[in-house]
């Protein structure tokens, strides 16, 4: 019985080839929920669009690139701001958003005009800026807009200016996943290689997978500079449109993210010979193994051993302070895909946490399959949660905090349990070892705080719940 | 193959299963490079030999077997007493192992797509 059908899927028993629960009678082999497949008519699905994929998880995040978003208004609004990625010049992604507006007008007249007048109102407004991703949404690709054509005929006009087009309107996949696709073998089918830049160190390299939420680019820079490491290009945390087109300088890939860039790291390994190194960069015991890798390929491995006995020394006792009182909390994860995996094994390890339900809207087999092999038994593994298996799952697990993302955050709190932001992060970033400090505080901060308590009390009630001695400690 | 070696078997595949993101590659033919390009180097590691790090691939297998060793000799402290014939044997048994689990039995549907 590892594939299991929830009570609230009854009408709906499709859902039982996406729940596994993780059993010691059962080979776990032998089964691995579903995934990346469309989701089933009646499943209030919490997945985003494949355009959203593109421009909210990957392109947006480039700090010197225009995001000229040819649909509605709202296409653009839904992808902006929504994810906390800063930029070292003046947090550049965050301030701004562009979108063509489109109207009834331009729908039943076409818009291409709309975007070749937008396109050079955005470069003439930020004269600064020469770079532009160009997205197609839905309504555009309906219509038929033939946007390459316009962005060779802007290019044309001003050759300084480089603009790329990414063509994934929201129908083009089943959820986010597709638009990292789209985005990645694009990028590497028109962008590497087209630039070249100075190469300073001997030991260099591409940082894949990896948005600088929260300042967590940032924070692995540093790493990277005290070994002396070059990053070519970082895909795509505070990164720039130019060292992307340089990543075929790069003598190592080391990816993060493996759902959302792996494609571009296995090109990379195709096209250009370059190795492709997969690491976790969450939690103390991963990131000390991915330095100790990187280190190992470049036969740099003193540097490493001594930036990891430093952090050691410097994060490992906050970090063990915060697990002595977090020790066999309960965690839910219902994130994108990969942090299922990345995550569960490491706050096990580092925080003694037991990671007990994982929901993934966009992961593919593959992320289910290093999840399950990592995750504990016991624990549910889900493909596309709806709503109301979320709530059967809490009754099921119980868990005390539950990592997800502010749609999903807004429905745990009304049951008074404590959400963290799976995605965007609370208080990061949460890389790294001072990022996974970061994160046992918030666990802690959300798992000691009375509020929710309180929150669930009736203050009618002749017969008051007991706060626990837990939280009256720190009320 | 004796109980013995496959009790030992058992202990190392166990750790690797959990820990090591290079079986999970996008490709069947990615993962086979990987777990081949690993444990050759590991083997050679455990028998004390110097690892290969002629190509870049070399140094990345190395990156990965250098550790994975390091790591497999904390937790069982047993191969510290395993021959060379020992060695080769619990390598090959792995890597029969891995191909078993995450390329002919794996129900990963994207396994074989020629394009990534
Ligand atoms: S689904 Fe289509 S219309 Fe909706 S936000 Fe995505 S691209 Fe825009």
């Amino acid at each position: 019985m590892p594939m299991v059908l929830l009570e609230c899927d009854k009408d709906i028993p499709e859902r039982q080839r996406h729940i596994f629960l993780k059993t010691p009678e059962d080979d776990v082999r032998e089964c691995l929920p579903i995934a990346n497949v469309p989701t089933i008519p009646g499943s209030l699905s919490e997945r985003g669009c494949a355009f959203c994929g593109a421009k909210l998880v990957i392109g947006g995040v480039l700090k010197d690139t225009i995001q000229m978003i040819h649909g509605p208004v709202g296409c653009a609004y839904d992808t902006w701001h929504t994810k906390r990625y800063p930029s070292d010049n003046g947090h550049f992604p965050l301030k701004y958003v562009w979108s063509t507006d489109m109207k009834e007008q331009h729908i039943v007249f076409g818009g291409e005009k709309r975007l070749e007048q937008s396109i050079h109102e955005a470069f003439d407004e930020m004269p600064d800026v020469k770079r532009m991703i160009v997205y197609t949404t839905c309504p555009t690709a309906l219509i038929g807009d033939d946007v390459k054509a316009v962005v060779k005929k802007v290019m044309k006009e001003r050759p300084d200016v480089d603009i790329f087009t990414v063509e994934c309107p929201g129908f083009s996949g089943v959820s986010q996943s597709k638009g990292h696709h789209v985005l990645n073998i694009g990028w590497i089918n028109e962008k590497v290689g087209t630039a070249e830049k100075e190469i300073t160190s001997e030991y260099t390299i591409n940082f894949i997978g990896d948005y600088n939420i929260q300042g967590d680019t940032f924070l692995l820079q540093k790493y990277w500079d005290r070994l002396g490491i070059q990053v070519i290009s970082h895909f795509t945390g505070n990164g720039t449109y130019d060292d992307l087109r340089c990543m075929h300088q790069a003598k190592l890939n080391v990816v993060n993210c493996a759902r959302s860039a792996g494609y571009i790291a296995n090109e990379l390994k195709k096209r250009h010979g370059i190795p492709r190194l997969d690491i976790d960069t969450w939690g103390f015991n991963y990131m000390a193994e991915g330095i100790r890798k990187v280190c190992a390929f470049f036969g740099i491995e003193e540097r490493g051993e001594e930036l990891i006995a430093d952090e050691y020394a410097k994060w490992k006792p906050q970090l063990d302070w915060y697990k002595e009182r977090l020790l066999g909390k309960k965690m839910a994860i219902w994130t994108g895909g990969p942090r299922l995996w990345h995550w569960t094994k490491s706050v096990e390890d580092d925080m003694g946490i037991e990671v007990v339900a994982m929901s993934s809207k966009f992961g593919h087999e593959e992320d289910f399959e290093k999840v399950v092999a990592r995750g504990r038994e016991g624990t549910y593994y889900i493909d596309d949660a709806n709503e109301l298996e979320f709530f059967e799952i809490i009754d099921l697990v119980k868990p005390d905090v539950i990592f997800t993302g502010p749609r999903v955050g807004e429905l745990v709190k009304k049951l008074h349990i404590p959400y963290i932001n799976g995605h965007a992060y609370h208080n990061g970033p949460y890389m790294g070892f001072e990022g996974f400090v970061n994160m046992a505080r918030d666990i802690y901060n959300a798992t000691h705080n009375p509020l929710a308590y309180l929150a669930g009390q009736d203050i009618r009630d002749p017969t008051p719940l007991v706060m626990p001695e837990r939280l009256r400690e720190v009320a | 193959m004796n109980n013995v070696l496959d009790d030992q078997l058992d202990e190392l595949y166990g750790y690797i299963e959990e820990r090591c993101l290079w079986q999970f590659f996008s490709r069947s033919w990615d993962r086979q490079e990987n777990i081949d390009g690993v444990l050759d180097q590991a083997a050679r590691l455990l028998n004390g030999k110097g690892p290969a790090r002629e190509t870049p691939m070399d140094n990345l297998f190395y990156a990965d077997a250098k550790i994975l060793v390091a790591d497999l000799r904390e937790r069982f402290p047993w191969l510290e007493d395993a021959g060379e014939e020992e060695i080769r044997q619990l390598c090959d048994g792995l890597k029969g192992r891995l191909v078993d689990v995450v390329i002919t039995r794996s129900k990963n549907r994207e396994l074989n797509h020629h394009l990534y």
